[in-house]
């Protein structure tokens, strides 16, 4: 009897994993994004930490289909490992399987769910929810749980209508609490027990605004 | 009064122990910047280590200007005790030399001589302080260059580069302030004891305990604000990334008040006292 169990579980489980189509709208936009072959781009960013102030930094960066993303600064500028692949090119590098989870209104426009699961171990996140604009064809938020670096959320905005790429991205993340070396402590700085003891994670959100995109397509 | 105060000058650039002071001031510097050379890339690994998971970093942090403020952090202790030791030793060598006694067979003012005597000290510390930050910024600068500063007071708080060089001149000129501080109450001290080695370690315990009491939280904020120990850390306040600067004004006149108090009860006791 347990064999039998087992064995319609096996087959129910196989089945529905073949049986998953890829998502006709996401395809779309997924064409759309893939004929982006490279581009590069100025940005301005902030940072909102409750534990970082930093000014206003701006950076170049240079995106080529496949390669790491390349970027460069005069100043001193920290930008997020997760959110900058705007094309999001690395939810669909592996092969994948996606499940809808219906529609949501965000700001007034109705975005289809789409739950996008990785079938190849090689990706480097486990699950991402996006939320498809179907009018515009493209993707308004997607939340990205890593195997390795958490989960993030992305939501992006767009200058034009016919815009393929984002102007504002906003980035938020889970990040810990500063470790600080005891001789790197300033003289003013003091430290907070229950501060100390609360939860290590704090949220952060990383606010780029992007001009200047130069993309070559296919 | 112009004549003792020239005097007073002479007496300084005479005497050996104020080139050892300065030599001691450029030693420290030096091993700072050794220290910085070797170590400064494992502390800034450190600090952003948990940020390194999260973020991709571009530009360098170990600079110029970070290695400026790591002096800043490591001379407020050095510094004062060195100017300590000099202009104390400015008073209490003429009580031991007996070089008082041949001063006050010319008829000179007892409160000109001392006040003279202060204000060369003053002077003097502030000929150190610019010293030290023109030394510190041009040699910051010319081996490890310019860049964005980052500090740590409570939150990190990075800098622009031209933002950062506000900051630690302004720093700078705020230390100066304390540092007359432990100018005048060293000579103070130098008059009340009247003997090197007494009013050296005095002033070394003073030092020490006002480090030690400077972290200490009193309850009431006004009491903070008069807590002189307190004051002497108002150079840190530009770091933090919005200036608090009506405190800072707050903090520097009440030094100065303090200064001007010492100075007084010196000038008082030394015109009061026996010169023998």
């Amino acid at each position: 009897m347990k064999n039998r169990i087992l064995i319609f579980i096996f087959l129910l489980v196989s089945y529905l994993s073949f049986s998953q189509e890829i998502d006709n709208d996401l395809l779309f936009i997924k064409e759309r994004l893939d004929s982006v072959v490279s581009y590069t781009a100025d940005i301005d960013l902030e940072t909102d930490i409750s534990f970082i102030n930093m000014p206003r930094k701006k950076a170049e960066v240079a995106y080529s289909k496949g390669e790491d993303l390349k970027f460069s600064s005069d100043d001193f500028v920290m930008l997020p490992k997760r959110g900058l692949d705007f094309s999001l090119g690395e939810l669909f590098k592996y092969s994948f399987i996606t499940v809808l989870r219906g529609k949501k209104n965000i700001d007034g426009i109705d975005h289809k769910v789409l739950n996008i699961i990785p079938t190849d171990r090689k990706a480097d996140f486990s699950i991402a929810t996006l939320y498809l604009d179907l009018e515009k064809k493209r993707i308004s938020v997607a939340e990205i749980s890593t195997k390795k670096n958490g989960t993030y959320l992305i939501s992006l905005q767009y200058e034009k209508d016919k815009n393929v790429l984002p102007n504002l991205v906003e980035v938020s993340f889970e990040i810990e609490r500063l470790t600080i070396p005891l001789n790197f402590m300033g003289k003013g700085a003091k430290i907070d027990r229950k501060e100390l003891k609360k939860d290590t994670a704090k949220e952060g959100k990383i606010y780029l605004f992007i001009s200047n995109y130069k993309i070559f397509k296919n | 009064m112009m004549s003792l105060i020239q005097i007073e000058f002479f007496k300084l650039r005479k005497q050996k122990r104020t080139f050892y002071a300065l030599g001691a001031i450029f030693l420290i510097e030096l091993i700072v910047f050794v220290i910085a050379y070797f170590q400064g890339g494992a502390i800034l690994d450190a600090l952003l280590s948990t940020l390194k998971d999260t973020f991709y970093f571009s530009g360098k942090l170990l600079n110029g200007n970070l290695l400026t403020y790591m002096l800043l952090n490591s001379l407020w202790f050095h510094i004062p005790l060195i100017l300590m030791i000099v202009i104390s030793g400015s008073i209490t060598t003429e009580y031991q030399d007996k070089t008082l006694q041949a001063v006050f067979l010319q008829p000179v003012s007892k409160w000109k001589f001392i006040l003279s005597k202060y204000i060369v000290g003053i002077v003097f510390t502030i000929v150190v302080v610019l010293l030290l930050a023109i030394t510190s910024f041009s040699f910051s600068y010319l081996f490890f260059g310019k860049g964005d500063l980052v500090v740590y007071l409570g939150t990190l708080n990075f800098f622009d580069s031209k933002d950062a060089f506000q900051r630690l001149v302004l720093a700078f000129a705020s230390g100066t302030v304390s540092m007359v501080f432990f100018s005048v109450l060293s000579l103070t001290l130098g008059i009340f004891f009247r003997e090197s080695i007494k009013t050296w370690i005095v002033a070394a315990l003073f030092l020490i305990v006002f480090n030690l009491l400077s972290q200490l939280d009193m309850p009431f904020l006004a009491m903070n604000t008069w807590f002189l120990p307190k004051l002497n850390n108002t150079w840190q306040y530009f770091f933090y990334f919005d200036i608090p600067w009506i405190q800072i004004i707050l903090h520097l006149l009440i030094l100065c008040f303090y200064i001007f108090i010492t100075l007084i009860i010196g000038v008082r006791i030394f015109q009061k006292r026996d010169i023998g």
